[in-house]
């Protein structure tokens, strides 16, 4: 990313500002400690790769391709055969109401901050935080607003991070989970559909709440925050080491869409502890299980004046096309990660133990938890799912009837439940994508 | 929050009130200034796409009827049916129409605020893209109010109607909101 610092003095930096503005606590996964350049959302994958600055087989797979899938083909941006079939066109696309002028008066913004989170849970979202803003947490000025698969405009596109920050000091994250027992069958159109069909209602939920917000009669910003750091600071989880947000509840399973950011009073969040900072000091299974070898296995870095651990997105990215046949996105990382478990008393239990364990036995505790881990659940996920049509028994471009009970003969096709068994086909990837993804150094 | 013990979870404990809330009636009951501020316009007034152009292959009408209702029910429908078209509601060519329903609890024809329209919001979300697969199996579907949305959904099983024409079903009871028909050509079993 080709900021240039000097030129760009609207971009803060923590030493010039941090009376107004101190560096926020984000809990022990992500510090911010250096000098931070605002992200330039134009520099951010999905734009760079829509100007073609990512190579011809991304720009192809992102522009010119129709999904086998019919459920992707209504669900996953950029994979349709008509647009029109796609919820988050329509929704994300669609003309902004007008901010209510009768403003209704909050005189506890404590009561509305609970009143806030209640509606969003009430309309479909799985989780909802407030975080403080802090201007490193938005976008640089000048790059445009920031909505995938649609587009945002408001008349505070020429201020500052700064005056946002000012004039706009909540933002709201809402998002939903995906599907546990559909993301057992990753690299499969089965993931793909927990992910993608849980995005489309997460955009949903979002969109009404800010319209909500508006009836209010205060302002709602959409594409303005970065989304990580604010499911950070407004504790809806924590940075694992494979760039994911990490909830107490659902782990990985969860989507980051793009925040609203408001001038309704609000109190905000912390940022919570439940121990992904000693899980993935230790654990790696996601470093391990990374198909392109995009997740560090070594210790955090400081990028951007932010220290945490850094995937490598590009290599992350350059897979796609290549799978695009067989499947969409490939959630291996979230998959695989111990976090990563149906939301119950014993998955809460480990979190809370994980939480309320002094530092210094976190280490032992880590250790008995991931033993567990990989001796129930295994080194990776390979089970066999079924779900409606799908079978992640079949293997990827094999046609086989995947109907219980079904003795057609199918013109020699096969039938997918004579041969049984309860695994899943699981991609072997590490050898094939050493071809076009070299290892990080 | 609700007390989690899987199957063993009691409905009643640890059910969310409302009466610490001074803002959830205005959320229930207020109607919208501008109602381009709700994402139920932005869906009604979206148009419908094009079917695809090859058709799946499918199995029996009563295993892509299970295959529907199961997508439909992924999708947040909690009572789903299958009602077959007589030939003169049938003018279109539709021999099928699929209702889904969600529970409403507060009754969204009473209730014109973002928050009593909330399964109105639901139910528009599962016929837009339960529709929109199904045109992109390659078949024919249009998801439509209809007046007599809650004919078609007792006659599809989902429950009865009262004396008022309301639909009542065993597990909602009255507090049901029944979503657009979706018409369709798919093959399907009917239900009821």
């Amino acid at each position: 990313m080709a900021v240039n610092r000097e030129t760009n003095t609207q971009a803060p930096s923590t030493s010039s500002n941090g009376a107004e503005f101190p560096a926020p606590y984000l809990g022990r996964t992500v510090r911010l400690v250096g000098p931070h350049v605002n992200v330039d959302m134009n520099q951010s994958p999905h734009p760079k790769n829509a100007r073609g600055e990512l190579g011809k087989p991304l720009f192809n797979w992102y522009r010119n391709t129709v999904s086998h899938d019919q459920l992707t083909r209504v669900s996953a941006p950029n994979h349709f055969a008509d647009r029109r079939h796609f919820l988050t066109n329509v929704i994300n696309r669609s003309s902004n109401g007008k901010v209510n002028t009768e403003r209704v008066a909050v005189d506890d913004p404590a009561a509305m901050a609970r009143h806030i989170k209640a509606v969003a849970l009430y309309m479909g979202a799985d989780v909802v935080g407030i975080a403080k803003t802090h201007p490193s947490f938005l976008y640089a000025p000048g790059g445009g607003r920031y909505v995938q698969d649609g587009s945002a405009k408001d008349d505070f596109q020429r201020n500052s991070p700064e005056d946002l920050a000012r004039n706009f000091p909540y933002i709201i994250q809402a998002t939903t989970a995906w599907d546990y027992n559909k993301l057992q069958a990753h690299r499969h159109h089965i993931g793909d559909a927990a992910y993608h069909v849980s995005q489309m209602k997460g955009v949903m939920v979002l969109k009404a709440l800010e319209g909500y917000i508006k009836e209010l009669g205060y302002t709602a910003l959409r594409g303005v925050v970065t989304p990580q750091a604010a499911g950070v600071a407004g504790g809806i989880g924590e940075l694992g080491r494979n760039g994911l947000v990490i909830n107490k509840n659902f782990g990985a399973r969860i989507h980051m869409p793009d925040p609203i950011l408001t001038d309704l009073p609000l109190v905000a969040d912390e940022p919570v502890d439940i121990g992904v900072d000693d899980f993935c000091k230790i654990c790696r299974k996601c470093a391990n299980t990374c198909p392109t070898n995009s997740i560090p296995f070594g210790d955090k870095v400081v990028h951007n004046g932010v220290e945490k651990y850094k995937i490598n997105w590009l290599t992350c990215y350059k897979l796609r096309p290549y799978v695009h046949e067989y499947w969409g996105s490939c959630l291996t990382c979230a998959a695989v990660c111990p976090f990563t478990k149906p939301n119950v008393w014993w998955h809460s239990l480990a979190t809370w133990a994980l939480h309320t364990c002094p530092y210094f036995a976190r280490p032992a505790l880590v250790g008995a938890l991931k033993w567990i881990d990989d001796h129930f659940w295994g080194m990776t996920r390979t089970n066999r799912v079924r779900w409606l049509g799908y079978d992640s028994g079949v293997k990827p471009g094999d046609q086989a009837c995947t109907v219980a009970g079904c003795t057609a003969s199918h013109d020699g096709k096969g039938t997918a439940n004579a041969d049984g068994g309860t695994f899943g086909y699981y991609a072997p990837l590490k050898e094939n994508t050493n071809r076009f993804v070299k290892r990080d150094a | 929050m609700a007390f989690r013990l899987g199957s063993l979870k009691l409905p009643r404990l640890g059910k969310t009130s409302r009466k610490d809330d001074p803002y959830w009636d205005f959320f229930i009951n207020r109607p919208p200034a501008d109602l381009a501020n709700t994402v139920t316009e932005m869906i009604r007034n979206a148009p419908a796409g094009n079917v695809f152009p090859t058709k799946s292959e499918l199995h029996t009408p009563e295993i892509t009827s299970s295959h529907l209702k199961g997508m439909a029910e992924y999708f947040g429908a909690e009572l789903v049916g299958v009602a077959k078209l007589d030939p003169n509601e049938n003018l279109e060519g539709f021999p099928f129409a699929v209702i889904c329903a969600v529970h409403a609890d507060y009754d969204p024809r009473s209730a014109p605020g973002i928050g009593g329209q909330v399964p109105v919001q639901n139910g528009l979300f599962i016929t837009f893209v339960l529709s929109a697969w199904i045109r992109e199996l390659g078949f024919r579907a249009t998801a439509a109010p209809d007046p007599d949305a809650e004919k078609f959904a007792a006659r599809a099983g989902l429950g009865a109607l009262n004396k008022d024409g309301r639909l009542v079903t065993p597990k909602f009871g009255a507090n049901v909101h029944v979503a657009n028909i979706i018409r369709t050509d798919l093959p399907l079993a009917p239900d009821g």
